[in-house]
């Protein structure tokens, strides 16, 4: 049978009750939900649906050259290897109902590298390799799937994320905006015979960029910009003309019900800056490029800049919103959760200079260099909207009573800048991580004994302080004596096995909700109830496993990421597990930032908890591989220190 | 095709073409200690008019196979029966089988010999078999003159055989899928419910082999004796 008329024989036999129940369940998952029904029809009827009871191996590297496409309709179905470490095995992977395998293998017609074994009763649907190949060539959905695997569902997330995104910005963000809605205020008019000075003091008393000449009905003539009265200055033409003289005449003109699109494209084409609104032939508004502008997303630079010349505290504390918006335009444009997190961070920075400066202003400079440290997310710049602040002062001093008397001078100034900065957003520590504490303005060799006071004397809280101070950066001042207390700090950890031994089992405490049976554990009872901790639970195993092996190698940065980066450069994790905790981290990262979104949008406290049920399919599945991804990154801890 | 139809006095009235398919039918084979992975199943569900075993007819007839241990999708059967004179009655509520339906029907000669066909000389699975067994027989009395002697193996009764330890009472079908959580479509149709009985048939098969019973002799004499224990118990 040929390939066309197999496929007709399936539309025919889609009919059948069972074929029908089956495809009806496919098109839940991807890429079944994308695939021509005649395609999946085809492949459902050539399937054969087999029983895997708990323990059983589907499929493994002696099997051979796989011969079959692998479809699990019910049940859990895990990837097993050899454990790199130490005897036995370790999952890899987890495939749950709808989900497919073992696609690099099929198409690279090879065996499998790992053991795929039923994690519980399983039934997967099986589609024999010629079949298989027949589809292949016919079904681009199943194709693409095929060959980019799970990086074409990352794609696919991320597509996600930038519609939720352009969905939120409204409509005063679109191209699509009526004209007629943007152009708020009433045009300014004159009539032909007025005087350009007189013209230009109406422009000036206004406020406006151009002035529009019209005749006693309302019908614009000519319009004057401020870039035409330039060139008349250049000129030297004298200013008592009447306007009509030096007006452009049968200026450009749109209909109210034109979009901002139309504008936008009449201004790039004609090289104009002000567009006229007309309705039955009457002047009704004016355009200017500036109100196109001000529909663009935000700009970054322009913000930055705005932040670092702030000159009141209110004026930063109002940029906030803005850069709230700014995080949903980044969003929508497609930006990573690592450029995002690197973006609040920076705009962050310059609200943290400009308070400490304005401060300085007013509450006057005692002219003692100083070094402001942050500690902690800030410390690894992965902030996101939900800010708290943790933070010190570091400063140079001879002995303790000039240590001293220095803390006397700077906390005054401390204690207002934590306020100030309270103001602009940065929730005060409830911990009292703070500058304008006495214990956290110190000289430099104040803190290096602290630190290592840390280390050496393990108690639990020093440990729990160690998580939070050994993330540190510097945001103003010189960072010289940062970078000193720094290498001290890793030489002291390096040296320290018990310390990192201790850092490990810490770093082992928080564990990824996945249950053994279940998907996800989530709290069971309380306001919490059915939600799981993407901050506490998905994070912290990849905060904590890379501060650890970071300090225990020498790596100075702070960032995850970029620790994870230097860990694999390094050779002290490969680079493919690197890549995957990376990538890991990254999801939960941006699934968390999206949530905070929606409740800053909604007006709802920040949280970090998610309901996984109100996740869709795709946001499930990768989030459970990349907690899988934790689990990983917690067992390798777990056989280097030998916990 | 033959539109010669021959009146025997018995019997029922066949053309002669259906009469050969008849003829060809093949005899149901020896139930030899091959493994249960090996062997060839049909799971039969019936719809009919009612619970009556004696006056009550088959509506429509839905069947899959389990082959090589698996359930194949490419094979299966599905059809509804063309009965004259069929009423709606209570039982319409429960297959939901419309009289148009019927009425529209395959005629119910042609409908068993493609399912005879369909059967071959496989063993039949269904869930309380004894009344698929006792409907499908007398269908085939009736329409074909054919006297059915294929094996009938009841899920009903194998799975409590394979899983003592499941809670007394589960007695239906949907309490055994209940049980093993196997996700059903829509059911109370024929075609669907014979899926359900296979998949769940797929489990016991898988679990019977484990415990050893790797074959039908083996686990027809299980059945049996569990069947003595009981009467024994009563």
């Amino acid at each position: 049978m040929s390939s066309a008329d197999a496929i007709a024989q399936a539309g025919k036999t889609a009919v059948l009750q069972n074929i029908h129940g089956t495809m009806a369940f496919l098109q839940k998952f991807p890429p079944f939900n994308q695939m021509d029904t005649a395609h999946l029809a085809y492949l459902v009827e050539n399937c054969q649906l087999r029983f895997y009871g708990e323990g059983e191996t589907i499929i493994q590297p002696s099997d051979g050259v796989v011969e079959h496409f692998y479809i699990v309709k019910q049940g859990r179905v895990h990837g097993e290897r050899p454990h790199t470490a130490k005897r036995g095995t370790e999952t890899t992977f987890e495939i749950a109902t709808g989900e497919c395998f073992p696609l690099a293998a099929l198409i690279g017609e090879r065996a499998t590298r790992t053991a795929h074994l039923a994690a519980e009763d399983t039934f997967c649907l099986l589609l024999a390799k010629a079949a298989f190949v027949k589809l292949f060539a016919l079904s681009n959905p199943l194709r693409d799937f095929a060959l980019r695997g799970v990086s074409s569902l990352l794609d696919q997330v991320n597509q996600q994320v930038q519609m939720r995104a352009v969905e939120t910005l409204g409509a005063q963000y679109s191209l699509d905006t009526r004209l007629g809605q943007l152009a708020m205020r009433q045009p300014i008019g004159c009539s032909p015979e007025m005087p350009l000075r007189e013209a230009v003091r109406l422009m000036h008393e206004q406020q406006v960029g151009s002035i529009v000449v019209v005749d006693p009905a309302n019908k614009p003539l000519g319009i004057f910009t401020l870039r035409d009265l330039r060139r008349v200055v250049a000129d030297g033409v004298d200013l008592s003309q009447p306007i009509n003289q030096l007006m452009t005449p049968q200026p450009f003109h749109l209909p109210p019900d034109a979009s901002a699109f139309d504008a936008a494209m009449a201004m790039t084409e004609r090289h104009i800056a002000h567009v006229c609104l007309v309705e039955n032939d009457q002047l009704c508004g004016v355009i200017s490029e500036r109100d196109l502008f001000s529909l663009q997303r935000v700009d970054l630079v322009h913000l930055a800049r705005t932040i670092r010349h702030a000159g009141r505290v209110e004026t930063l504390a109002a940029l906030r919103s803005e850069v709230r918006q700014l995080v949903d335009s980044m969003l929508a444009h497609g930006a990573s959760s690592t450029q995002i997190t690197q973006l609040i961070t920076l705009l962050n920075d310059h609200t943290v200079c400009r308070v400490i400066e304005l401060t300085l202003e007013d509450m006057g400079d005692p002219g003692i260099p100083f070094t402001w440290l942050v500690f902690g997310s800030e410390g690894r710049s992965e902030q996101t909207l939900h800010t708290d602040q943790d933070n010190g002062i570091l400063f140079e001093a001879q002995d303790a009573a000039e240590a001293a008397a220095i803390r006397a001078r700077l906390l005054p100034l401390a204690v207002e800048i934590n306020q100030r900065l309270a103001q602009c957003g940065f929730t005060l520590c409830k911990g009292n991580i703070m500058a304008g504490n006495p214990e956290l303005c110190l000289s430099r060799l104040e803190w290096a004994k602290r630190f290592n006071q840390f280390i050496h004397a393990a108690t639990p809280e020093n440990l729990l302080s160690s998580c939070i101070y050994f993330d540190l950066r510097a945001v103003w001042g010189d960072p010289q004596g940062c970078e000193q207390l720094r290498q001290a700090l890793l030489s002291d950890v390096a040296g320290n096995i018990l310390f990192q031994r201790m850092l490990a089992e810490n770093a082992l405490l928080q564990r990824p909700p996945l249950g053994l049976f279940r998907d996800f554990v989530v709290a069971r009872k309380g306001a919490e109830k059915h939600t799981l901790d993407l901050k506490v639970q998905g994070l912290t195993p990849f905060v904590d496993g890379a501060r650890l092996l970071a300090l225990a190698h020498g790596v100075t940065a702070c960032n995850t990421q970029e620790r994870l980066h230097a860990l694999s450069q390094l050779g002290v994790i490969e680079p493919l597990d690197g890549a995957a905790y990376e990538e890991a981290y990254h999801y939960i990262q941006q699934a968390r930032l999206q949530q905070h979104q929606l409740q800053a949008r909604d007006g709802l406290p920040y949280s970090n908890r998610v309901d996984p049920d109100h996740l869709n399919h795709l946001d499930q599945r990768i989030l459970r591989e990349s907690f899988r991804q934790a689990q990983r990154l917690q067992s390798s801890l777990a056989v280097r220190y030998q916990l | 095709m033959s539109k010669f139809t021959w009146f025997s006095g018995r019997g029922p009235a066949l053309t002669h073409n259906q009469l050969e398919r008849l003829r060809a039918l093949r005899e149901p084979a020896e139930l030899d200690e091959r493994s249960l992975r090996q062997q060839r199943f049909v799971v039969l569900d019936l719809e009919t008019s009612g619970l009556n075993m004696r006056r009550d007819q088959v509506l429509s007839i839905g069947a899959v196979v389990i082959d090589n241990g698996a359930i194949d999708l490419s094979q299966q059967f599905e059809c509804t029966l063309q009965r004259d004179g069929h009423q709606a009655s209570a039982s319409t509520l429960i297959h939901g089988i419309a009289p148009s339906q019927i009425a529209n029907g395959v005629e119910p000669a042609e409908a068993l010999l493609d399912f005879m066909e369909f059967v071959g000389d496989s063993p039949l699975l269904a869930f309380h078999a004894e009344f698929d067994q006792r409907m499908l027989a007398r269908a085939l009395k009736q329409s074909l003159g054919y006297r059915l002697r294929h094996a009938f193996l009841d899920v009903a009764e194998i799975a409590p055989l394979i899983c003592p330890q499941a809670k007394p009472g589960l007695a239906g079908l949907d309490d055994w899928t209940a049980h093993f959580g196997l996700q059903v479509q829509e059911r109370h149709h024929a075609s669907a419910d014979a899926l359900a009985t296979a998949e769940l048939a797929l489990i016991l098969l898988s679990k019977a082999r484990q415990q050893q019973l790797d074959s039908l002799p083996a686990l027809l004499q299980a059945l049996n004796s569990r069947r003595r224990q009981r009467a024994y118990s009563m």
